[in-house]
């Protein structure tokens, strides 16, 4: 029997939902304040109409949603899933009162594509947008990187049991200190030192390659936050190949890597145990198919001859395949170069790249490095069962953080998500070529989206189907929250209108 | 006495024409790119067969575009970005319809050549528009595998200017009314949560 949400559920899930809300509203500060020092004043005044948007929608829901009722499990999904939804919407006004989107559809997939990290845009126009909508593009990716509920824990939230149940719901499950809160400002502060360190490399390499010293600090800041979320927004439509300088590629590579592993592996190095990065089953994952697809796409390539030497060619595919596996979506090549100069081949390995993504609990999207490593860890012990005598117990282990003995639980968790994972992308897939697209283009498309990485071989325009927009927005969403979250808010609309 | 009137009325004829050729500049409509950067990168020899390569790889073209976001001078020689996208000419925020991407081409052209280029286009700039000649790169040797143009002659069309983006009355009013609304919301809030929450700050 499925029972029907009680009042007190609604209210604890809305006064949660207000609280990181005005998080989002807090956020809008930042790229408010550049406006203001770049008197971009049209500009500043669409964020304060943002800003007051959330702040009435967390406050009303604050005043309405009273209750001293801690969050439970699924509270904590839907609270995730539900802020989620919530936060694009108001976040997109912005970029809706900038009058460079085609529609409301439009900048919810632009928000969408910023909160999960994808870096897919629908913004017409980009090279003339405002330093503060820019900088609110990349703060999105930025602060979604981190997970928007972490963000929310962060400055938010005073010490309750439930919050490490909507951290959980945001796709997150690594606890790297006891408490849930401590937790989420260890993250901050990773990413911070990045953020300090990272900005300060792009941004002297700018200067070094002819930019001025502004648009260096703001062009090095942003690329950062696209580069460490894995977002892979950037403030030019040319993206990262507006550099055009091997330097900035290998630091950009340097971040989108870092970035892409989990947050519990940057926590182990940063308190000393600098081993862990050679031992740590999605690193190891990582490389082994980071190098695969390199090898193979290099061999491809360079038997069309499509680059000149083999320094190009090599530099080309390494920093196109990293980013699609770190998930981050930043390219030094035009989108249709996929088609006319990768061709179907470069197009199926990329997607496969990109299908595998980055670690767990990282800024990253797609199966996720520890999942390959679980399922071929498992398929091994298989194969040596079927070898050795019936007798034998065959057991296998793998490393994340500390030794974990495989079971079968552990194996069906990594292989139900995969599975998922894979029929979103096929459900996409088949979208796409639905209305025309080719299937490989359809596939890279919707991989892409759904894998929260944001390269694009053309598909994605604001001239594209309506329902296809739609689908990539699920499939960012369900990809970035990794299927419960949202299932989860499913389940309670469901149980709101059929429960008893 | 007489000279003095005849001056002025010479300065003003001078004003006049000046600023008559700025208005008919301003006004000119530039032809479409032949070829585009969209035909740039997707003209192959043989559609579908990566391995004979793109239409223009090699050739000489003369492609024009506004300057955009800035020159990036790396020695004797710069990079220029060219847009020849729908708002080459008026961008989004002088009132362009929106009609999709921004699409154009990186060129690499003789530092000296780019001082004749004032404006580069970002929210506040319209940028000059410029022609370039040179021959086009699908895979530039030189540069990494970067698609450019290597441009040999550089010439200025349109100068650049300033782009105005001024406060609607509406938005300025809405703004007013929400941040009444959201002081109101804030201020109910802070004195009912106390009465009404005993577990105050959870």
């Amino acid at each position: 029997m499925i029972v029907r949400p009680r009042k007190e559920d609604h209210l604890v899930i809305g006064k949660y939902t207000g609280k990181v809300i005005i998080g989002v509203g807090l956020l809008m500060l930042i790229p408010l304040a550049t406006s203001i020092g770049f008197a971009e004043w049209d500009t500043a005044i669409d964020f304060i109409v943002a800003i007051m948007a959330c702040f009435i929608f967390g406050y009303g829901l604050q005043v309405v949603c009273r209750t001293a009722k801690d969050l439970s499990w699924s509270h904590g999904l839907v609270v995730a899933s539900g802020s989620w939804f919530f936060a694009t919407a108001l976040g997109a006004l912005p970029h809706f009162l900038s009058g460079h989107a085609g529609s409301y559809l439009d900048t919810l997939f632009d928000v969408m594509s910023g909160y999960t990290t994808t870096g897919l845009y629908l913004l017409q126009d980009l090279d003339h947008v405002s330093m503060g909508l820019n900088m609110w593009r990349h703060l999105l990716t930025y602060a979604g990187g981190q997970g928007i509920v972490v963000i929310a824990l962060t400055f938010l939230f005073k010490g309750t049991a439930g919050a490490y149940k909507v951290y959980v719901g945001e796709g997150k499950d690594e606890r790297l200190l006891p408490n849930v809160i401590h937790t989420a400002r260890a993250i901050w502060l990773v990413s911070l030192t990045w953020l300090g360190i990272g900005t300060l490399f792009l941004g002297v390499r700018g200067m070094m390659l002819g930019q001025g010293p502004v648009r260096a600090f703001f062009h090095g800041l942003w690329v950062f936050m696209g580069a460490w979320s894995t977002g892979g927004f950037a403030p030019q439509s040319y993206n990262t190949f507006w550099f055009h300088d091997i330097g900035y590629e290998v630091i950009c590579i340097v971040i989108m890597i870092a970035g892409s592993f989990n947050f519990a592996l940057h926590w182990a190095m940063w308190t000393g145990n600098r081993k862990e990065i050679r031992k740590n089953v999605e690193t190891i994952s990582f490389f082994v198919t980071l190098s695969i697809v390199t090898m193979v796409t290099t061999f491809f390539l360079a038997k069309a001859n499509v680059y000149p030497d083999a320094m190009s060619l090599f530099r080309k595919v390494f920093y196109q395949l990293a980013s699609g596996h770190t998930t981050t979506g930043f390219s030094t090549i035009y989108a249709r170069s996929f088609v006319t100069q990768w061709g179907p081949v470069g197009l199926i390995l990329t997607t496969v790249a990109m299908a595998i993504g980055a670690s767990a609990c990282s800024t990253g999207g797609g199966i996720k490095g520890i999942r390959m490593g679980v399922i071929s860890k498992a398929l091994l012990q298989d194969i040596r069962r079927m070898i050795s005598p019936e007798s034998a117990v065959i057991m296998e282990k793998y490393h994340h953080i500390r030794d974990t003995w495989l079971d079968d639980g552990l194996v069906r968790g990594a292989m139900t998500v995969t599975i998922a994972y894979l029929t979103l992308y096929a459900v996409g897939t088949i979208i796409g070529t639905l209305y025309g697209y080719p299937l490989e283009q359809a596939a890279f498309e919707m991989v892409s989206a759904a894998s929260n990485t944001g390269l694009s071989c053309g598909v994605t325009s604001p001239f594209m189907p309506a329902v296809m927009k739609v689908t990539f927005i699920l499939g960012m969403w369900l990809g970035r929250l990794e299927f419960m979250s949202v299932f989860a808010l499913i389940g309670y609309g469901y149980a709101v209108v059929r429960g008893k | 006495m007489r000279i003095r009137t005849l001056l002025m009325v010479l300065v003003a004829a001078v004003f006049f024409v000046a600023a008559s050729v700025s208005v008919a500049l301003a006004q000119v409509a530039f032809p479409p790119n032949n070829p585009s950067s969209t035909e740039l990168v997707n003209r192959m020899n043989v559609p579908g067969d990566i391995t004979k390569g793109l239409f223009w790889n090699g050739k000489t073209v003369t492609f024009h575009g506004e300057a955009i976001g800035e020159v990036m001078i790396r020695g004797d020689y710069a990079w220029v970005h060219l847009n020849d996208d729908a708002y080459m000419e008026k961008n989004v925020e002088e009132g362009a319809k929106l009609a999709g991407y921004n699409s154009g081409m990186a060129v690499w052209v003789p530092a000296a050549l780019t001082k004749t280029v004032d404006t580069y286009g970002d929210y506040k700039h319209e940028g000059s528009i410029v022609e370039i000649t040179g021959t086009f790169n699908a895979a530039c040797k030189e540069h990494g595998g970067d698609m450019d143009i290597h441009a040999t002659s550089l010439k200025v069309l349109r100068v650049g200017h300033v782009v105005d983006d001024p406060v609607p009355a509406w938005k300025a009013a809405l703004a007013a009314g929400l941040m009444l609304l959201a002081g109101g919301l804030y201020w109910l809030e802070r004195r009912t949560r106390n009465r009404i929450n005993p577990h105050r700050g959870v």
